[in-house]
């Protein structure tokens, strides 16, 4: 610096009192919370519009695994690396694991269920209200709707593929119950499993605007001696125009025989 | 999944055959004309039914008002968009016929569903333009569809089951007229939750997808004009057909829809061009009215599959909160009649 000056120039005062203006915004536009801001819907509750994915492995293992042809390896995303498994449920699991070429339910195209659909390696695009998230997946015709309208779980449910979704905030984190489950997904490519008496519960927080770290609780008497947990970061698509393109295989065994065309008999 | 062997058809042999599971009443037509069909106790039924608008069934009237564009002087969504977000379905029919809404399939080998009484006494048909009420087909399709109509209750070839008995999304113009709907709105978004199949409709006008991609419900970009809401649909893969009456267009189509909002939030009506120059001899127009299913309907296992959600706010309600169950389809893989069985009868 050459400057004969000894105090600051106009153009350094005004930089400084640029800068000290954005420092006041960052501390201030939070509402007191720490780290960046975090988008929100009108109401001051966290907004988790827009499309998500995990980067992870976990749907080829949940739990660690070295390679192996199907699947590259993985040090898993349970919390204790391994599942609790009630030994004759172990065995079931063995059994899946063996024939995951042919009993994965995602190979047949169906519902991922819950929490498979959330780190499926597929977008999913959520769609925020103030009384409820809707997840849209782009594997399988799966629309989940997740309740913040102050309503619990039926009186009298069905069992379902995505269970039914309760949710309420604990400060910024949306905390889903989630039960009513049927018997027909699994969590993995590697046979794990579950029973209908699946009771999960998620706990969606953002960690920065574009990433959101995503936690569940899953217990399931007839399968695991305990609850057990897993997490998995999930990171927002901001590519340009990016969308979901929808994803329905049951029908790709027929293609050919849609629509009619002119030159076959 | 179960799999059985029907035995009465080569085609369905070996083809999974797996459960429908669903909250939903029926994804089945049959069931529901079963239900609502007197028996045929009686030699002559009237030549008409009494219809109810939000009553049970499918049918709920036979004529209907024509919606035209214009303004919204209805309520808007915080970022501008009329809001017409709720439970919607067609009024007329489900999509057992195109072109006779109210005429029942084609070639019904069940005389308690075939169609009774003079076409005057129905719903027109969905085609509005041109005016005889039929597609404009070339002839080649033509021959095609009359052929599908021919084998739809007897299906020996693959391409004579109904996509949407394989769980395939219902497409467009079709979703508008199988089961009921829910319409939900986002900024940048008009999300349409079909039982068969989600549509979200982009108002960013960010481009259509590359040509080559091609999907059961389009790719969809909306904008809305006063109360109706403009969409330009592409990228269709044709597969889908209009109805038990085997009209389709080909992944060569092009779709421009027009959903105009009555300003009382009761009703649209759904008006669509249609093209594609190789199957169609000139473009045509569908037209589909539609109506809002609230609180204050009964739940109809058609039109609005809802039930009371189990409230436990403190706060009171102006109205009820209703629950929509989970909209899923496990492939079911049958022709008509050949319905989902779990378990082969013994």
């Amino acid at each position: 610096m050459s400057s004969p000056n000894n105090g600051p120039s106009s153009l350094q005062i005004a930089l400084m009192l640029a800068s000290g203006l954005i420092l006041l915004f960052l501390a201030t536009g939070d509402a007191g919370a720490a780290g960046p801001k975090i988008p929100r819907l009108a109401n001051g509750k966290p907004d988790f519009s827009g499309i998500w994915q995990t980067t992870s492995a976990a749907d080829y293992d949940l739990e660690p695994h070295s390679n192996r042809k199907d699947a590259p390896p993985g040090a898993g995303i349970v919390e204790g690396h391994y599942l609790p498994y009630l030994p004759a449920a172990l065995e079931q699991k063995k059994k899946n694991f063996a024939a995951r070429d042919t009993l994965d339910p995602a190979l047949k195209g169906y519902t991922l269920g819950v929490p498979r659909g959330i780190y499926y390696p597929e977008p999913f695009q959520i769609f925020q209200r103030k009384q409820d998230l809707t997840l849209v997946h782009q594997f399988g015709h799966s629309v989940r709707t997740i309740h913040t309208d102050e309503t619990d779980h039926p009186k009298d449910p069905y069992d379902w593929w995505l269970g039914d979704s309760r949710a309420h905030w604990d400060g910024d984190t949306l905390v889903v119950d989630v039960k009513h489950f049927n018997d027909k997904t699994w969590f993995d490519r590697a046979g794990n499993y579950h029973s209908d008496a699946l009771h999960v519960i998620e706990k969606w927080a953002f960690i920065d605007p574009n990433t959101v770290e995503y936690k569940a609780t899953v217990e399931d008497p007839k399968v695991f001696s305990k609850p057990w947990n897993l997490s998995v970061i999930l990171h927002r698509h901001r590519e340009k125009d990016f969308q979901l393109i929808e994803d329905y295989r049951f029908t790709l065994d027929y293609d050919d025989a849609y629509p009619p065309k002119p030159n076959k008999p | 999944m179960t799999q059985i062997n029907p035995g009465r058809s080569a085609l369905v042999s070996g083809l999974a055959i797996s459960v429908m599971l669903t909250a939903a009443p029926s994804l089945y037509a049959a069931d529901e004309t079963k239900k609502s069909e007197a028996p045929a106790a009686k030699p002559a039924q009237p030549a008409t039914k009494p219809l109810k608008l939000g009553g049970p069934g499918i049918e709920q009237e036979r004529s209907f008002p024509k919606i035209v564009s214009g303004k919204w002087t209805g309520p808007k969504t915080a970022d501008g968009q009329p809001d017409v977000q709720g439970h919607w379905s067609n009024t007329i029919a489900n999509h057992n016929n195109f072109t006779d809404p109210q005429g029942g399939i084609l070639n019904d080998p069940n005389p308690n569903r075939v169609a009774k009484g003079p076409r005057e006494e129905r719903a027109p048909s969905r085609v509005s333009d041109p005016a005889d009420g039929q597609v404009p087909f070339q002839p080649w399709a033509l021959e095609k569809v009359k052929d599908f109509q021919a084998h739809f209750h007897d299906p020996v070839k693959p391409e004579y089951i109904e996509p949407l008995a394989r769980c395939a999304p219902g497409g467009i113009p079709k979703s508008l007229f199988w089961h009921g709907y829910e319409i939900s709105q986002y900024p940048g978004y008009v999300l349409f939750q079909f039982n068969s199949g989600t549509r979200i409709i982009h108002l960013d006008g960010k481009p259509h997808l590359p040509e080559n991609i091609k999907l059961w419900n389009g790719d969809s970009r909306g904008h809305w004009e006063g109360n109706t809401l403009v969409v330009d649909v592409t990228n269709q893969n044709g597969k889908a057909l209009f109805g038990r009456s085997g009209e389709f267009i080909s992944e060569n189509g092009h779709i421009q829809e027009r959903y105009i909002f009555s300003n009382d939030g009761d009703r649209y009506t759904y008006e669509a061009v249609l093209s594609d120059p190789t199957v169609y001899t000139r473009p045509f127009t569908v037209t589909v009215p539609a109506r809002k299913w609230t609180a204050k309907d009964q739940p109809n296992g058609w039109h609005f599959e809802v039930e009371p959600a189990n409230y436990t706010g403190k706060v009171a309600l102006k109205e009820p909160i209703l629950d929509q169950y989970e909209r899923i389809c496990a492939e079911n893989n049958g022709g008509f009649g050949l319905v989902a069985a779990e378990e082969p009868k013994k």
